[in-house]
């Protein structure tokens, strides 16, 4: 069971258009008509042949200087993004904590927003249902179900995402810079959360600056700079990125 | 065969979401109202009163043979319609970017949500709807049971459209404005507050072409008239909510992988 592939990056090259101007509207389009523009055709490759694979219960860091395109590679993995190139298959339910909170809507309840992000994360009613008590006191929220969530902390929204992403073990998790939630009792309770995610045979891709968390978490560190993959290998390769980012 | 299993596998999956979407709008909309949901059903007979006001004394509207609240009411409830859920359809999409940019859910998923939850407002209308009906004395006939055929048509053309104005949007913003303009133009080629017969020969030519025109008359041949609507009118009907439809369909799918580009 341990090789059974879950996650399968092929080739993936991802390209942005740089040249693309976010939400095209009349009015510039009139004020640059005078202008004789130049086609500025730049492009970007924020990922280029990236290629590797993920067996069932690994857990694996990314590693990689701010815009290497770690994120964006997991987006690709979750499906949000379809690649230029290349394709990704994935073998399970994919759990995507890559921002939490995303689908909370800030005028519904607690206890309605659970469901509703629930529905998002693609759980069904039964499962929410059945978890709702072990979600509520998770996040330890049971005194705020019904207020409406745009009168909660920060913290407290991040815990009550945390608390419905984490309830079911999806078979892939993605996560993304996020275990620094709530609190540090909460900090403690959501990494022990994480570890037994962990050891209870998820697959998890983990993005994370903190090399000390990576090497704690992971088993294989993939390393990645300017949309390439540098190295794939066990916890050593955080030194060596470490040595090289030293050097430069 | 595999596209059903596919299509019935995405509704098994995300109907549950599709469900949460349209209560989610429920709720907001009448948080923090003290009537709450008596407005569905106020807010269309309020503005029939204030057109009706407004037509029948100022421009002396009529239309011979037929009760002018019901005729009025009965376009309105379905021009309303439109309007709300092509609209919502439309900034659905870009108002769900942050969702969108971060979990793989079926994008059509939201047009199609808003044109559902704003059925159910129009189901609700349609308790005004039939209340003047009773009281004016139109009466009701055996032919209403042939309604939901028109509703139906209604509601596809409706998310097709929905679904091209999306797309649209995404790639161009100002359609929110544009669109506005070209609601307030289609509300007046609707015959809604008058009858065809008043305007020249050559517009009623061009009203033809009007979809909304062929839901409305089928609505108001049996509500009004109370005779089945001529095959032609179905035919109208039925071509323009399936041709929308499946090029509203056609057209998203073919943008829906750009979309996270102009995030």
């Amino acid at each position: 069971m341990k090789d059974k592939i879950m996650i399968k990056v092929e080739n993936v090259s991802m390209r942005f258009n740089l040249g693309i101007e976010k939400g095209f509207s009349l009015k510039q389009w009139f004020v640059d008509l005078g202008k004789k523009k130049k086609k500025v055709k730049s492009e970007f490759w924020a990922l280029k042949d990236v290629d590797f694979e993920v067996a069932k219960g690994e857990v694996v860091g990314f590693i990689g200087s701010n815009g290497a395109g770690k994120s964006t590679l997991l987006k690709v993995v979750a499906g949000v993004m379809k690649p230029t190139k290349g394709k990704v298959e994935s073998y399970g339910n994919i759990c995507p904590m890559i921002e939490l909170g995303a689908g909370f809507d800030p005028q519904l309840t607690a206890r309605e927003n659970i469901y509703l992000n629930g529905a998002v994360m693609g759980y069904s009613k039964e499962l929410i249902a059945s978890k709702f008590n072990e979600i509520v006191e998770f996040s330890e929220l049971k005194d705020f179900l019904d207020v409406p969530v745009q009168n909660f902390s920060s913290g407290m929204v991040a815990r009550l995402a945390f608390s419905i992403a984490t309830i079911v073990e999806p078979e892939i998790l993605i996560v993304d810079e996020i275990l620094s939630v709530g609190d540090i009792a909460f900090q403690a309770k959501s990494e022990a959360k994480m570890m037994d995610l962990i050891t209870g045979g998820t697959t998890v891709l983990y993005v994370s600056h903190s090399l000390e968390s990576v090497k704690k978490l992971c088993d294989k560190v993939i390393w990645i700079d300017h949309g390439k993959v540098i190295k794939i290998g066990g916890k050593e390769v955080c030194d060596e990125y470490l040595k090289f980012m030293n050097i430069k | 065969m595999k596209i059903i299993n596919n299509l019935v596998y995405t509704y098994k999956k995300y109907s549950f979401l599709m469900y949460q979407l349209v209560s989610r709008d429920f709720k907001v909309k009448y948080k923090r109202s003290v009537l709450g949901i008596v407005w569905s059903l106020l807010y269309p007979v309020l503005t029939m009163a204030v057109m009706a006001l407004v037509f029948t004394n100022m421009f002396k509207f009529s239309t011979p043979g037929v009760n002018y609240l019901v005729y009025l009411m009965s376009g309105l409830v379905i021009f309303n319609y439109f309007s709300e859920a092509s609209n919502l359809a439309m900034s659905s999409v870009v108002a769900n970017f942050s969702l969108i940019n971060k979990v793989y859910i079926p994008k059509y998923i939201f047009p199609i949500s808003k044109c559902l939850f704003v059925g159910i407002n129009f189901l609700l209308t349609l308790i005004p709807l039939y209340a003047i009906i009773l009281i004016t004395g139109t009466g009701l006939n055996i032919y209403h049971l042939l309604l939901p055929f028109g509703f139906l048509c209604l509601f596809l053309f409706t998310v097709g459209v929905g679904l091209i104005l999306a797309t649209i949007s995404v790639f161009l913003r100002d359609m929110f404005y544009i669109y506005g303009v070209v609601l307030t133009l289609w509300t007046y080629l609707t015959p809604i507050m008058y009858d065809i017969a008043i305007i020249p020969a050559k517009l009623q030519i061009i009203l033809k072409f009007n979809p909304l025109y062929w839901f409305i008359y089928f609505t108001r041949d049996i509500i009004l008239y109370q005779h089945i609507p001529g095959i032609n009118v179905w035919l109208y009907c039925l071509a323009f909510a399936l041709g929308f439809f499946f090029l509203g369909l056609y057209v998203f799918k073919k943008n829906q992988d750009k979309f996270i580009y102009y995030v």
